[in-house]
């Protein structure tokens, strides 16, 4: 195999990113942009994100979409993987093939259906939309995502560690905090990392499930930018690509020590 | 069959198996694993004594894990019960039974340092600190460990993890401790040096042992008695020597140490001798009569070590006659195989007794083999 980067693969490489990232990179350089007009530069200036500082409405809503994601991701890391426990120890269960694919289904739902349904629901039961809607929405469709991550730790999981637990005395509630959370506890915090992150920038479940007062940063530059654009705005979505990346990169830098520290673990149960 | 008293040469004061009146320690009542169709343990009934120090000795995949694993809780069994001290374990959580096992994966905690995985039973048992310390440099000092109390088992070999495996389980001082292998991976100095401390403290504890092996060797030294299993079931439970020298199927003669088997028809049985007509063409004479009848087709099962081997030519009873085939020199025995005239191949084993040996073989050579007439074990299986 020859590794040597041809010109075809130079360009093609070139041509790819720069279909990815050319409107992120736009946006983050017209966030320091002097003028007010969107479209002409004008000097670098850091005036918008000071701006920014004094938008409540914007503070507001970025508020509110933090603490929707802290207690949205918290509560779906602890739901999803109570499920991926389940799903990894009752070997051969009935209905396992079906309950299996009924907690992934919502990875691949539209999220309008996501969002209409339990807007429904929510009405059904005559629950008041806002802060709490939107959290519990947040809980339903980033649970699975969590649980396919601390499913696939659990996989390779070697189950004689926690019988050698029990078999010392532990009752299963011990051997859990003490044995297996310790050792898959990488896979749940990247769990958590990317929960919070789905729900920091979700706009279609949120607008479905919102209600007076609980506005979210994605539905309020939605709503500002159909009155036109404004340089706020690309300050705004500037710190949010930060943290979302930060979230990323940290859930990624996690799961590769997980896999280091994996194979470590299999070697030594191979006994070697 | 040969009196059981005769056998061996070591005089066991300890035999409760042979007391009617002894209770029964741990009990397998007609137990059976399955696994889908196939079954792991089948229809297995079992008695272990108090203080015991047993052994299950048979191939991979015979079952011997599985049963260990329906002793300590983590397999429940498809049928059957298991008993210990007159308590029927059923519905016992493992953490609620008084066994321990030591893993044949050995299961370390990798998060833990082998100070805290040895420890991690007595904290259980919220065992005072400064007692949880005593003990752990107690057990790791008898498997020779207590330098690395504070690495992490990651950072040992793997003859070291074994230890910390096995002084984890030792820790808790159970009633009943399983070991699945549990000297597989030392060195042979290091294996015995073991094996001795494990015969002490069983003594010092009077704990019951169980013990899989695969080393024969291992199981003969150690134990009490032992039992070779093979495909789920127990093809036969007794003292070493019993197993040795008094082995109830082919399958138990084959599976502990050397052996010569020889297909023979039965000439003539009475008075609790027999006559044999081997299909390598000689007359056996034996003593250790068993129940069949003129005609039938049964196993002489003889040992290397119970042949006399000549370069002269022998005279009276049991005398067959060969050509050198192979020799072996192990230092305290000299191996021989010897290719009958019928076309089959006999072992024989030579107590090298002294220095310069009156008889001296080559390749090739015509020798001839004898053996007493109690020296075999007819078999019917
Ligand atoms: N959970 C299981 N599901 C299906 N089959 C199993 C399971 N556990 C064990 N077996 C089968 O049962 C048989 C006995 O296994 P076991 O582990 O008891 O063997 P063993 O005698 O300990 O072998 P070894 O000496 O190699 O450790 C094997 O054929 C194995 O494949
Ligand atoms: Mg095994």
């Amino acid at each position: 195999m020859n590794w040597r980067l041809s010109r075809f693969n130079v360009v093609a490489l070139v041509f790819g990113f720069s279909f990815l990232y050319l409107p992120i990179l736009l946006l983050v350089i017209y966030s320091f942009n002097a003028s007010r007009l969107v479209t002409v530069w004008a000097g670098f200036s850091t005036v918008w994100y000071r701006e920014l500082w004094n938008n409540a409405g914007l503070l507001d809503a970025a508020w509110v979409t933090l603490r929707v994601g802290v207690i949205s991701a918290a509560v779906a890391t602890i739901l999803g993987t109570m499920a991926a426990l389940a799903l990894s120890r009752y070997g051969r269960f009935r209905g396992r093939t079906l309950m299996t694919g009924m907690v992934f289904a919502p990875l691949v739902m539209p999220e309008v259906i996501t969002g209409l349904s339990l807007l429904l629901l929510f009405v059904a039961i005559d629950l008041d939309r806002g802060f709490l809607t939107i959290t519990l929405a947040h809980i339903t469709f980033t649970m699975c995502f969590v649980t396919v991550v601390v499913q696939s730790r659990l996989l390779s999981f070697d189950r004689s560690l926690e019988e050698a637990a029990m078999d010392l005395g532990a009752t299963p509630f011990v051997t859990f905090f003490r044995v297996t959370l310790p050792l898959i506890w990488p896979a749940v915090a990247a769990g958590w990392m990317l929960a919070f992150t789905l729900s920091l920038d979700d706009l279609v479940i949120a607008s479905f499930t919102t209600g007076p007062g609980a506005t979210t940063l994605p539905m309020k530059i939605y709503s500002q930018v159909r009155l036109g654009v404004t340089p706020e705005i690309n300050a705004v979505c500037t710190i949010l690509i930060a943290i979302v990346a930060t979230g990323v990169i940290v859930a990624t830098l996690i799961n590769k020590r997980r896999d280091v520290r994996r194979i470590r673990d299999e070697q030594m149960a191979a006994g070697r | 069959m040969a009196p059981m008293k005769s056998l061996g040469s070591i005089r066991r004061d300890f035999a409760p198996w042979s007391d009617r009146d002894a209770k029964p320690y741990i009990l397998f009542d007609g137990v059976t694993k399955q696994f889908g169709e196939f079954k792991a343990v089948d229809d297995l009934t079992l008695t272990i004594y108090e203080g015991e120090f047993f052994a299950l000795l048979g191939a991979s995949g015979c079952g011997k894990s599985t049963l260990l694993r329906m002793l300590a809780g983590f397999e429940a069994p498809s049928r059957g019960n298991i008993v210990i001290d007159g308590e029927d374990l059923a519905g016992t959580p493992p953490y609620r039974r008084p066994v321990n096992m030591m893993f044949q994966s050995y299961a370390l905690f990798p998060h833990m340092s082998v100070e805290k995985n040895v420890a991690f039973g007595l904290r259980q048992e919220r065992m005072p600190r400064d007692q949880i310390a005593e003990r752990v440099d107690q057990v790791l000092r008898l498997v020779k460990l207590e330098n690395y109390a504070s690495r992490r088992p990651d950072q040992l070999s793997g003859g070291q993890r074994q230890r910390v495996a096995l002084a984890r389980s030792l820790a808790k001082r159970p009633k009943v401790l399983l070991l699945d292998e549990p000297l597989g991976a030392l060195d042979k100095k290091l294996r015995e040096e073991t094996q001795f401390e494990l015969a002490d403290l069983q003594h010092q504890l009077g704990t019951t042992f169980i013990m899989v092996t695969h080393d024969q060797e291992e199981a003969m030294t150690m134990a009490d008695r032992i039992a070779v299993m093979d495909q789920g079931k127990i093809v036969q439970v007794a003292t070493p020597e019993e197993i040795y020298e008094a082995p109830n199927s082919r399958f138990v003669a084959d599976f502990v140490g050397n052996v010569n088997v020889l297909e023979a028809k039965v000439l003539r049985a009475e008075g609790g001798r027999m006559s044999l007509e081997a299909a390598a063409g000689f007359t056996i004479e034996t003593v250790n009569a068993v129940d069949a009848s003129p005609g039938q087709t049964v196993f002489y099962a003889l040992r290397p070590e119970k042949l006399r081997i000549s370069g002269e030519p022998l005279t009276g009873s049991n005398v067959v006659a060969g050509e050198v085939w192979d020799i072996a020199y192990f230092g305290h025995v000299t191996s021989f195989r010897i290719k009958l005239d019928s076309g089959e191949i006999m072992k024989v084993a030579m107590i090298n007794a002294t220095r310069v040996s009156p008889l001296q073989l080559t390749w090739h050579d015509r020798a001839w083999l004898q053996f007493d007439d109690d020296a075999g074990l007819v078999l019917t299986r």
